[in-house]
């Protein structure tokens, strides 16, 4: 019998896995950058199955607040070059072979193993406070935290370089 | 509780679809998108293994937080990058980009 937290796993992971199939098949661009937020929602949905909230909310935040929103920009200026238009390319039968042989070969493998069935420790109540220790914890992750501020402040300024107005 | 197996297998299913997408499309801003949903499904793997497998529970959340970053870095530099072809050359689609080919 399935239980609750199952059958929400069910829903989300359909509606997860429907919109992502519809990504890739969709004849208009911009339907497919539609089907890729409910995608991120399916996702983030997932996020509070598994008992992390705050990384729920920065799938909001990242995902369907900012490279949704980038995606849509980029798709306004490149109109009309494929006429709004998706056409599949010819090898896609060579692709679809090539994917769902290794959707097969993983799954075969992931099968092999006895994983565990639930959570090894109750989800942390206040996961912010949490992850927020963790990561300017000279002894954990403070570096690599700052590298990522580096490297996102690099990226600014690289992408308004590259994409600028010769 | 959900198997941790289920959840492998759904990220296995994502990973695949977006695959099929890089491999399949010829516009690069769909490209771009299927390599979003590639690491989306990557997240969900290491956040389940964390919560399944870890006893600190923190590796896996920290590690898909550095995975946030570097698909927004990602993201940014790529869809400029479109917009940089597109500006040059009038065209998104991969098998008109061939000025490398040689």
């Amino acid at each position: 019998m399935l239980t609750s937290q199952q059958i929400g796993f069910l829903i989300l992971g359909a509606m997860t896995l429907g919109a992502a199939i519809l990504v890739v098949r969709v004849h208009q661009v911009f339907h497919a950058t539609l089907s890729m937020i409910l995608s991120f929602l399916g996702v983030a949905g997932l996020y509070v199955l598994l008992g992390v909230s705050f990384m729920a909310g920065l799938q909001l935040f990242i995902y369907i607040g900012g490279v949704s929103v980038l995606t849509v920009v980029a798709l306004m200026v490149t109109r009309g070059g494929m006429d709004g238009q998706v056409r599949i390319a010819n090898e896609s039968v060579g692709a679809a072979i090539i994917t769902l042989a290794m959707f097969a070969g993983l799954t075969w493998l992931i099968l092999q193993v006895p994983w565990p069935i639930t959570p090894l420790v109750p989800a942390p109540a206040d996961d912010v406070v949490f992850l927020g220790e963790t990561l300017v914890a000279i002894d954990a992750y403070a570096i690599p935290f700052e590298l990522a501020s580096l490297l996102l402040f690099v990226v600014l300024i690289g992408a308004l370089y590259i994409a600028r107005e010769r | 509780m959900v198997p941790l197996s289920w959840y492998l297998i759904l990220a296995a299913a994502l990973f695949c679809i977006g695959l099929y997408g890089v491999l399949s499309h010829r516009n690069l801003v769909v490209i771009l998108m299927s390599l979003e949903l590639m690491l989306n499904a990557i997240n969900i793997n290491l956040i389940a293994f964390s919560r399944y497998l870890e006893p600190g529970q923190r590796t896996g959340m920290v590690f898909a937080l550095f995975v946030y970053v570097v698909a927004a870095a990602e993201a940014a530099l790529g869809l400029a990058l479109v917009i940089a072809i597109w500006r040059n050359r009038d065209t998104v689609a991969v098998e008109e980009i061939d000025t490398l080919k040689g």
